[in-house]
């Protein structure tokens, strides 16, 4: 039985290790050759698992031959159009404004259901809003709406507003995050003071703290209820 | 970073070719071992009319040790349950050579070479076993 545990574990760290050499993309992300390879890796790793009979090696060498296999296809693919065309197919028009392609539909193999399910999955409940519809090569639908149905914009209401920064983390759950104090700029006692002005008295006592640039920060003491402020200190 | 990922899988690479070439050349080693230990005990056994002599019985014992050796390293790269087979003659090889009993001897050493041959094929490159 410890064989197996062992052997679990080895197969886990290396297809972790695979999986974090091929990307960061998720199922519905993935084009068609990375779902393939992502499944019969999912397949291949059991096998030396379970199967005590089997040397690892049977497992690990397969694994690392479709890692290198998939940076092959990846590489090709960004290098040649063509290449891209042939393996992940390419994004195709479901919905113009004329209405439905059926000619796209069928080569595509879809439904109306399926059609009209990906369009409630975007915040459409009708084909009359849609200007167009378009089937990437993930299997996603991108969807622009007809001129009437477009969501509000700031810009399309000539309404000026200042940009926002993405707030940065300082303290998280009484613990300082030392990189995104130095990406702040900051240092330790800039933050205790931060955490005093707003009532605080240890670091501890913070379970998040973040700050933008433009000086809008957030605090939540373990004990009590969140609150923006101003802060004084500046990114 | 990019030049790193680029490194990565060049390595990978690297490691599985040398991978496939250790393999090949265990696996031809140990099993071309086993035909050769085969060979010089059929040599002993046209030599004299008794097999329970001390000569066979290390020709034997030497057929083992090499065997046991390799064994143990082919079992990194092929399934264990492939080559189990020779062991088991191994061991009826000695019992034999302790009764004397010349033709079921002789039964085993061409069964040793058989599976070594078997072996040999299976476990190649070509283009069978490939497809």
């Amino acid at each position: 039985m410890l064989t197996i545990v062992v052997r679990s574990l080895i197969i886990y760290i290396i297809v972790l290790l695979v999986f974090r050499l091929m990307g960061k993309r998720q199922i519905g992300q993935m084009q068609p050759f990375e779902l393939v390879l992502t499944l019969i890796i999912a397949d291949l790793a059991t096998i030396p698992m379970a199967e005590v009979s089997v040397p690892v090696l049977h497992g690990i060498i397969p694994l690392l031959t479709l890692s290198v296999l998939h940076f092959i296809l990846t590489l090709l693919t960004k290098s040649s159009a063509t290449f891209s065309k042939i393996v992940s197919g390419k994004p195709v028009i479901i919905i113009n404004p004329k209405g439905l392609d059926y000619n796209a539909m069928k080569q595509l193999n879809l439904s109306t259901d399926d059609i009209l399910s990906a369009l409630r999955g975007c915040g459409y409940f009708s084909i009359s809003q849609i200007q167009y519809a378009i089937m990437e090569t993930n299997g996603k639908v991108s969807v622009m709406p007809k001129a009437e149905f477009s969501p509000a914009t700031n810009a399309g209401l000539k309404i000026e507003e200042e940009e926002s920064f993405i707030p940065i983390t300082l303290v998280s759950e009484g613990k300082l995050m030392k990189e995104n104090v130095s990406l702040a700029k900051m240092d330790m006692e800039k933050v205790l003071k931060i955490i005093k002005q707003q009532g605080g008295d240890k670091l501890k006592e913070v379970l998040i703290l973040t700050v933008d640039k433009a000086g809008q920060s957030y605090i939540q003491f373990m004990k009590g209820e969140g609150k923006s402020f101003e802060c004084e200190v500046k990114i | 970073m990019k030049v790193f990922h680029y490194v990565n899988f060049a390595l990978i690479f690297l490691f599985i070719i040398a991978v496939c070439v250790v393999e090949d050349i265990v696996v031809n080693n140990s099993l071309n071992q086993v035909k050769k230990d085969c060979y010089e005990i059929e040599n002993q056994l046209l030599v004299s009319e008794d097999i329970n002599t001390m000569e066979m019985s290390l020709l034997v014992d030497n057929l083992e040790y090499n065997w046991t050796n390799n064994e143990s390293l082919l079992c990194y790269m092929v399934n264990h349950k492939s080559i189990q087979e020779i062991g088991t003659e191994i061991s009826k090889m000695k019992s034999y050579v302790g009764s004397n009993d010349k033709d079921a001897l002789k039964v085993s050493i061409t069964s040793i070479k058989y599976y070594a041959d078997n072996y040999l094929h299976f476990m190649g490159a070509n283009v069978h076993n490939i497809l």
